[in-house]
C-alpha cells in the first residue's frame, strides 16, 4: 500500500501553497502621539519623567512603570547618548542573508533613564565600543512621516 | 449643524446609560473611565493622517503538505475525476480520501472513482465573503453527499446556476468543472455544483 512508500526526494512531496494576508495598523497612543510629532516636527526627542522616582522614559509613557505614577511632564532629552551595547546583524528577518551586516545599538540618550533600540550606521563593528558617544541622524524634514524610521540610523561622535 | 447636536446628544445620553449599567456589573469600572487617559480614534483620524500609525503588511507564505491521500484525490480532480478510497472491513466508500479507516483503525484497502454528482446534506446563504465584506448575491456553501461513496460522506463545496430561495436538503446536483486546460489540481478545479432533475 501506499502508506509504505517513501519519497527519495522531499521536493517531490506534494504541497498546497498559500499565502494568509496579514495587516495591521498601528496606532502609536498618547505618549507615542508626542514622542513621533517631535521627532517629525522638531527633530528631537521626548521623554516623560516621573515626580516621584525621578526616572525619565524615552520614548515616553504615560504611566511609570515603577511606581505607577501619572506621567505628564514631558522634557527633550538630547539627540545624543552613549551606546550601552551593539550586535551586529548578518540574518534578515525572512532567514536570508543580508547583502551588508546591520549593525543595532542600545542607546542611553543623554537625560533618559531608558534606552531605545536603532541602528548604527557610518562606522563598522571593528570601530564600535560600549560607552561610545552616538548621535541620530534624522531624515530631511520633508521626507519625516513620524516613524522611527525618521531617524536613519546613530552615528559615532568624536568627543 | 442642528443634525450634528442631536447626534452628540443622544449618543452622550448613551453613554451614560452605558456606565451606570456597568457600574453594577464592577466596581472598577468607574475608575476606568475617570482615572485612565485615552481617547477612541475614529476613521477620520486615521485616514487624514492625524495620528501617528505604522502600517504593516505581513509576508506570511506558507507551504502545506497535501500527504499521501489528498494529493491523490487532487491529482484525480486535475483530471476530471473525483478519487475515494474504500475500507473492506466495514465496506465503506470514503471522500475525501485518507489513509486509515478511522472506524477499523486500519489502512485503507484501495482507491475507487466516484461520480461527480451528488446530493445537498447541508447549506448555508452566506452574505458576507471570509473577509467580511458584504455581498447582495449569496455564496452557497454546501456540503455535498457524492454519489457512489458511502451515506454521509461528502466534500464541501459551493452550489450554483441556482436561485438561492430553491436550494433545499436532499437536492441532486452535478459538479461543473474547469476546463481541461485550467485545471491545476485543486479543489477549485470543481467551479461550483449545480442542481439536475
Amino acid at each position: 500500500m501506499a502508506i509504505k512508500e517513501r519519497l527519495n526526494k522531499a521536493s517531490k512531496a506534494k504541497a498546497w501553497y498559500g499565502e494568509m494576508p496579514v495587516e495591521s495598523l498601528y496606532t502609536v497612543g498618547i505618549a507615542g502621539e508626542k514622542f513621533f510629532r517631535a521627532i517629525k516636527d522638531e527633530g528631537k526627542f521626548l521623554g516623560t519623567k516621573c515626580k516621584k522616582c525621578s526616572m525619565v522614559y524615552v520614548p515616553p509613557k504615560i504611566y511609570c512603570e515603577r511606581c505607577f505614577e501619572k506621567l505628564d511632564e514631558y522634557i527633550e532629552v538630547a539627540e545624543c547618548g552613549s551606546l550601552e551595547s551593539f550586535t551586529c546583524v548578518h540574518i534578515g528577518l525572512d532567514g536570508n542573508r543580508l547583502p551588508a551586516p546591520i549593525i543595532v545599538g542600545l542607546i542611553n540618550l543623554d537625560g533618559a533613564s531608558t534606552c531605545i533600540i536603532h541602528k548604527l550606521g557610518e562606522t563598522t563593528v571593528e570601530e564600535l565600543c560600549m560607552g561610545m558617544r552616538v548621535c541620530a541622524v534624522f531624515k530631511p524634514k520633508n521626507k519625516r512621516e513620524g516613524a522611527i524610521t525618521d531617524i536613519l540610523y546613530f552615528k559615532p561622535t568624536k568627543q | 449643524m442642528k443634525k450634528s447636536n442631536i447626534k452628540n446628544q443622544s449618543s452622550s445620553e448613551g453613554r451614560e446609560v452605558r456606565i451606570e449599567h456597568k457600574k453594577s456589573l464592577s466596581p472598577h469600572y468607574s475608575l476606568l473611565t475617570t482615572k485612565f487617559q485615552g481617547v477612541g480614534l475614529s476613521d477620520d483620524d486615521i485616514k487624514k493622517g492625524k495620528v501617528c500609525t505604522t502600517h504593516w503588511i505581513g509576508d506570511t507564505k506558507y507551504a502545506w503538505d497535501q500527504g499521501i491521500a489528498i494529493g491523490k484525490y487532487l491529482e484525480g480532480l486535475k483530471h476530471g475525476k473525483i478519487l475515494g478510497v474504500e475500507c473492506h472491513k466495514c465496506g465503506r466508500k470514503m471522500v475525501p480520501p485518507r489513509m486509515f479507516c478511522e472506524w477499523c483503525f486500519k489502512t485503507i484497502d484501495g482507491w475507487v472513482e466516484l461520480f461527480d454528482t451528488g446530493v445537498v446534506n447541508t447549506f448555508s446563504l452566506c452574505y458576507v465573503t471570509w473577509d467580511v465584506k458584504r455581498v447582495k448575491e449569496p455564496q452557497i456553501p454546501a456540503v455535498i453527499e457524492i454519489d457512489g461513496a458511502s451515506k454521509g460522506m461528502g466534500i464541501m463545496h459551493l452550489l450554483g446556476e441556482v436561485n438561492p430561495k430553491k436550494v433545499y436538503i436532499g437536492m441532486k446536483v452535478k459538479a461543473v468543472w474547469k476546463s481541461e486546460k485550467e485545471r491545476e489540481g485543486a479543489i477549485t478545479d470543481i467551479l461550483y455544483w449545480k442542481p439536475i432533475k
